[in-house]
């Protein structure tokens, strides 16, 4: 049986590494006395995929987990259990089986947001995101794999939303991830800079949400698997199920 | 704090996690509603810290079984060392963030010489005097337990109480008695703790020493005070606190896994081991409840891995069963067992066939010496057929990586001594080239060997730096192919020497090289030998006077006040016999060797196995 969950990663654990995030869920596991299925072969391991890499210094409003169990367990039961062996800076939020066969949340995830909570002075919210969209291009320093080569962001650049009152302000960003160019958070960070932000009234960034995009709509790796059991739909992300989309 | 730790100052350190607390099993305590607030600090960096056993036992005794309350602090890496000082942080404690100097004791774990530097820079950057002398009721008691403290002169003036020997067996203890003096004067204070067995208040005592450096006299200075101090003892391990909820840290740390210590002690008498002395004699908890310690641990921690810790888990009585139960319990779950030291015989390599199923990675194997002559001088109690044995089942059954260690400057070394590493390695090389399908891989580890205080070669000579470098090039020229020899660097050995069997004249110098920079000085990125070397010079202190000298047996030593229970004539004994090429057996097969700990120290070996011939002997 095969488990896709959804977990809040508090503000407390922001600074944990991948690796670091992969063994405190593993160990909340075995505290749990979770029947997971382990993988064969001579250095057997929980069959545990986490989704896209929670960058270190962000916590994460919705994140993901695949999980293959030995055995049949009741999703409502798996959360309780699971929940009371975490950390209360980690919140199990929701839990759904998934088909066998369906593809992991590495493949079927392209999409991002991130937002950024903002102190004064900082300028119009609504003026700057204007502009960055009209722009043509937007480059940044690369942060991943050719550092410090130009990169350009702009044809990953989905969606802006802003918010903004006297003392307060939020920028909501939704990029691709992977295809056509895996923008970063830090990238993003470069970007605010770069349009009349300091670093000083960034006062908090942490990833809002990972997304399938297909076309305008953002779908959660659960929304894309609301029935189980009907036939395929056509999607490439959710070939064995059906979806209302 | 916390908040401006979170949002300005981790972001720009390497591994924020380090200093964010709030681990699994964390205790905070109400800190109005705790008596003594204490907080434990391990002079190294967080990784390491949080792996040393002797903490996370003394965090839950205090924490768990009395009323005070104990947090943690670890030395913060250069990085974060700088932003503190630059944006004026105290050193900080990790459940309450609150600074250290908000404490009333500050006690440190000293698990290796070189670590008083660092002692100093955490002092220092909790705003706190580093010398004894200038502080005063407004700072935090400042202690100090731990192997090193065997000999604790050399860091006398640094600290105000040192705790000698078992911490878990005295501190609930010292800190009632801390409570209870809350309000008299420093002097005062120190005199009624110094009263409780175990505890050294270094500024009760005066020393004098003698022209040629040698220590004249060591005496209390007040009444009540005792001449001698002796260490404390941890007597039924079965009794003794255990926790069952250790912290679970969210970074991997150096040794990230459950932990059974199943004995403390060791009674092979190796003649240059420290740890085998002072930690006698042999107490071994028993089978049933390191299984229950064992299943409270894995369900309250999820690790993954379980280690048996202790000087030498092989010799545990009921190693057998106790790895059966083990394997038979948790090795479905995919949790697995280390053995962190395996002795040199082919039962033992039995026996980690039968734990480690599967990663078949590398086997450590320990023979010390060349030559069968030095490795009776040294008492290692392990013959090279024995140890062709092993190598020969270890790589029969599939291992392909092996690592062998041994010690060079060792007394009575010749050449051929050297010459017999090189050849062992060899014929090692061969019998594993002989059953594996790929060619393997030997790597020897060769350390210095550095002459400790409370020890049988404690009236050693230690060999000169450019001795043991002309060592190392003798064996690096006669390295074969595939043979891989690391060595420890000579200049930490002489300083590691310098310091065991040091004094209180050393703290001006250890003082010195701090204020020039001096830090981690186990890490080998941050070690400056320049600095020290400056330090000795302008202190005008010799270290050859702590190392060089072979010292006659009169001679009174600085560490001989503390109490280890062994009696120096058992040390000198072992030393005559060393020069003889004489062995002494462990005296849980062949009888009592007279060390003399069992009759001071109201004990008797503890073997759970029921090794009554041994104690009876013994009786």
């Amino acid at each position: 049986m095969r488990l896709r969950s959804r977990y809040r990663v508090g503000p407390e654990l922001k600074f944990l590494g991948n690796l670091d995030m992969m063994h405190l869920m593993e160990r909340s596991l075995r505290r749990a006395v979770i029947p997971y299925a382990l993988s064969e072969g001579f250095n057997p391991h929980i069959k545990l995929s986490m989704g896209t890499v929670l960058p270190v210094g962000l916590w994460g409003e919705n994140e993901y987990f695949d999980l293959e169990l030995s055995q049949r367990m009741d999703t409502i039961d798996f959360r309780q259990k699971l929940s009371a062996a975490l950390p209360s800076c980690l919140q199990l939020e929701e839990c759904q089986e998934i088909a066998d066969g369906a593809p992991s949340l590495m493949k079927i995830i392209n999409a991002a947001s991130y937002v950024f909570l903002l102190e004064p002075p900082f300028p119009s919210l609504d003026k700057w995101k204007e502009e960055l969209l009209a722009r043509p291009s937007l480059t940044v320093r690369s942060r991943g794999k050719k550092k410090g080569l130009d990169k350009e962001l702009r044809t990953g650049i989905y969606r802006i939303e802003v918010e903004q009152s006297l003392n307060f302000g939020r920028v909501e960003i939704w990029v691709a991830v992977g295809e056509p160019v895996n923008v970063r958070y830090d990238e993003l960070g470069e970007l605010l800079l770069q349009t009349g932000f300091t670093q000083k009234s960034i006062a908090e960034v942490f990833r809002s949400g990972n997304y399938i995009r297909e076309g305008s709509s953002y779908l959660s790796p659960l929304e894309v698997l609301l029935d189980k059991h009907t036939s395929p739909c056509g999607h490439s992300w959710c070939s064995t199920l059906r979806c209302h989309y | 704090m916390k908040d401006r730790l979170f949002r300005d100052i981790l972001p720009r350190v390497a591994k924020p996690a380090r200093y964010t607390g709030s681990e699994l099993n964390m205790i905070k305590k109400d800190w109005e509603q705790a008596g003594v607030k204490m907080v434990f600090a391990f002079p190294d960096v967080y990784e390491v810290g949080m792996s040393h056993v002797g903490g996370k036992i003394l965090y839950g005794l205090v924490n768990e079984k009395s009323r005070h309350l104990l947090e943690r602090v670890f030395a913060p890496w250069p990085d974060m060392e700088a932003i503190m000082r630059e944006e004026q942080i105290p050193l900080f404690s990790l459940e309450s963030f609150r600074p250290v100097l908000d404490f009333e004791v500050l006690g440190f774990s000293l698990q290796y010489e070189l670590s008083i530097t660092n002692v100093l820079n955490m002092l220092d950057l909790a705003g706190i005097p580093l010398w004894s002398r200038e502080r005063d009721e407004a700072h935090p008691l400042v202690i100090a337990g731990g192997p090193v403290v065997f000999n604790p002169e050399p860091f006398a003036e640094f600290f105000d109480i040192f705790i000698i020997g078992d911490g878990e067996e005295v501190l609930l203890e010292f800190l009632d008695q801390v409570e209870a003096s809350r309000g008299l004067e420093r002097l005062e204070k120190l005199k009624r703790l110094a009263a409780i067995e175990g505890v050294y208040a270094p500024a009760l005592y005066s020393v004098e020493y003698r022209e040629d450096g040698t220590l004249k006299s060591f005496a209390p200075m007040f009444p009540g005070v005792p001449a001698r101090v002796r260490k404390r003892v941890v007597k039924d391990l079965d009794q003794a606190y255990y926790p069952d909820k250790p912290l679970v840290p969210y970074m991997e740390i150096t040794h990230d896994r459950a932990v059974l210590e199943v004995m403390r002690g060791c009674q092979r008498g190796c003649r240059f081991c420290h740890a085998g002395i002072v930690y006698r004699p042999v107490r071994e908890r028993s089978l049933e409840i390191l299984e229950n310690q064992a299943r409270r641990q894995l369900q309250n921690t999820g690790y993954e891995e379980i280690s048996l810790a202790s000087l030498s888990s092989l010799d545990y009585s009921g190693i057998d069963p106790l790895l059966k139960a083990l394997v038979g319990n948790y090795g479905e779950k995919g949790i697995g067992v280390s053995l962190p030291s395996l002795r040199v015989d082919a039962f033992s390599i039995d026996l980690a066939n039968e734990v480690q199923k599967v990663r078949k990675t590398t086997l450590t194997l320990a023979p010390e010496a060349g030559t069968q002559r030095l490795r009776d001088i040294i008492n290692k109690n392990v013959s090279e057929e024995q140890l062709l044995e092993a190598v020969e089942a270890a790589f029969k059954s599939g291992w392909l990586s092996l690592k062998l260690y041994f010690m060079i400057g060792l007394p009575g070394e010749r050449e051929e001594d050297l010459e017999g590493i090189i050849e062992i390695l060899q014929k090692v090389k061969y019998i594993g080239d002989k059953y594996s399908r790929r060619p393997v891989e030997i790597r020897a580890s060769l350390a210095s060997f550095v002459p400790k205080a409370h020890t049988p070669f404690q009236w050693r000579p230690q060999n000169t730096m450019a001795e043991l470098d002309s060592k190392q090039q003798f064996l690096s020229r006669r390295r074969r192919k595939r043979i891989k020899l690391s060595f420890h660097d000579s200049r930490t050995s002489y300083l590691e020497g310098a310091i065991a069997r040091g004094d209180r004249r050393l703290a001006p110098v250890i003082y010195l090289a701090w204020q020039k920079g001096c830090k981690f000085d186990a890490w080998s990125e941050y070690f400056n030998f320049d600095c020290w070397q400056d330090a000795f010079r302008e202190c005008a202190v010799d270290p050859e006077f702590y190392t060089g000298r072979q010292r006659p047996y009169e001679e009174d030593f600085p560490w001989d006040f503390i109490d280890i229970g062994v009696s120096k004539d058992f040390l000198q004994e072992e030393d005559q016999k060393a020069e003889e090429g004489l062995t002494t057996a462990d005296c849980r097969q062949e009888g009592c060797s007279d060390c003399g700990i069992c009759l001071a120290m109201e004990v008797s070996l503890n073997i759970k196995g029921g090794n009554v011939d041994a104690i009876e002997k013994q009786i």
